[in-house]
């Protein structure tokens, strides 16, 4: 903590006895809350093309994703906090993110690490591409780069600590009465696979594979 | 045996801890926040603990690191910026992802174009870090940057780089890439000398 942060942290606008100085501090409970939240993110264990590798970079021991209390990488939704966005967001993953991101517990953060989850990079205008993760779920911190070396995704993260460091608990959406409404899992245009529709795709497939093999052997 | 291998892998955790102990006591104060600590812990024969403490310390990046594209100017004789940038468009027409926009600038009184940017973006969370705009500007006019710690909470209105924000002095080019800054400056004297003899002779 640095000197300034110190002498906040101290003087919260209420006397303390001389003789107590240098032994209590005063802080706001919202300041405590915060900081504890900002230093125990959990980011979930979850990379998408080639900007996971720099991820995985960054949670090893070179750069040690640990010394920022964001000890492992959880391996499910419901005990992560961050959800860092690694990669290409194709058409067909992007029902899977939003319901990931639906399975979160609150409070979730998101981070568009890279150029494709930020705005689509090289492939914006790709046919099976979403420019953009910013499109279907919020997303706290936009990190440039292709990829970003591991250097600047920590940069990011210490952004992302930062911003919930200034968060104000009366504002924040999940700290207010009553369940969020779950984001829409996206159905995207006809090129990509409506998950509900799964059996009837089977179907069709199925169909047309057996009508293929009863014309080879009328043919033969 | 069961749980001999966790026993094994446990071991080498444990003499990683105790050699990080005998290194510290060795070296002392050096070995943490110093360039030369830095640079005794990232070579391939370190002993003990490793890990770069980021953002006290850095990795120092290699001259031919390239991060973002800026738009290099000199200083004039009053401080103003002179871009060297004439707005010619070939670094737009090269850039794979088509992430940058140039408007030219017209001269107002006789409406005939002027070779300067009247504005310039760069989306930089479009680009890819390619460099050939770099590579293809016929004025060494756009460069690539070694800044990485970009990363900010809006896209719109933070990662859309303009004039202002993607022009960086001559200096700093220099400072970051002195190879290629020399091989330049050499290059453009010789043009220059090439084009004083040729005048005097024509
Ligand atoms: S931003 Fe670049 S490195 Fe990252 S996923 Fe996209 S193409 Fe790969
Ligand atoms: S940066 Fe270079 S290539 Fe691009 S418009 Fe300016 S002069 Fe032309
Ligand atoms: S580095 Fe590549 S992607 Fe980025 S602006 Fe230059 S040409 Fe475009």
């Amino acid at each position: 903590m640095s000197e300034k942060e110190i002498t906040e942290m101290t003087t919260p606008g209420y006397e303390i006895p001389p003789e107590l100085r240098h032994q209590v501090t005063i802080t706001t409970l919202e300041r405590i809350y915060n900081w504890g939240r900002a230093n125990s993110l959990w980011p979930m264990m979850f990379g998408l093309a080639c900007c996971a590798i720099e991820m995985i970079a960054t949670a090893a021991s070179r750069y040690d994703l640990a010394r920022f209390g964001m000890e492992v990488m959880r391996p499910s939704p419901r005990q992560s906090d961050v959800l860092i966005v690694s990669g290409t967001v194709t058409k067909k993953m992007v029902p899977q993110i939003v319901r990931l991101y639906n399975q979160m517990a609150e409070p979730r953060y998101v981070i568009a690490m890279g150029a494709c989850a930020s705005g689509g990079g090289p492939f914006k205008e790709g046919y099976n591409v979403v420019s953009g993760i910013d499109k279907f779920i919020p997303v706290d911190v936009y990190i440039p780069g292709c990829p970003p070396t591991p250097q600047a995704l920590l940069n990011g993260l210490i952004a992302l600590q930062k911003k919930i460091e200034r968060q104000s608990l009366r504002d924040l959406p999940w700290y207010q009465k009553g369940a969020a409404e779950p984001i829409p899992i996206p159905v995207l245009g006809p090129d990509l696979m409506d998950p509900r529709k799964y059996a009837l795709i089977r179907e069709v497939t199925r169909r047309q594979a057996t009508q293929a093999q009863e014309g080879e052997v009328s043919n033969e | 045996m069961t749980g001999w291998g966790v026993l094994k892998s446990l071991w080498v955790t444990f003499k990683h801890l105790v050699v990080t102990y005998i290194e510290d006591l060795r070296y002392g104060k050096r070995r943490y926040f110093t360039p030369e600590g830095v640079e005794a812990r990232r070579s391939s024969d370190v002993r003990g603990i490793f890990t770069v403490q980021y953002p006290e310390e850095k990795l120092p990046v290699p001259e031919a690191f390239r991060y973002l594209p800026f738009l290099v100017y000199e200083e004039g004789p009053n401080g103003e910026k002179q871009m060297r940038c004439t707005s010619c468009g070939i670094c737009a027409k090269v850039c794979p992802p088509q992430c940058i926009w140039i408007v030219r600038r017209n001269d107002p009184q006789t409406g005939r174009p002027i070779p300067a940017p009247a504005a310039f973006y760069i989306d930089v969370d479009i680009c890819m870090n390619c460099g050939f705009c770099a590579e293809f500007c016929p004025f060494d006019a756009i460069k690539m940057d070694h800044d990485y710690e970009i990363a900010s909470y809006n896209r719109l209105s933070e990662h859309i780089y303009d004039l202002e924000k993607l022009a960086k002095p001559v200096s700093y080019y220099a400072s970051i890439r002195p190879t290629d800054y020399a091989l330049e400056e050499a290059a453009r004297a010789q043009k220059g000398d090439a084009k004083k003899a040729g005048s005097t002779a024509g």
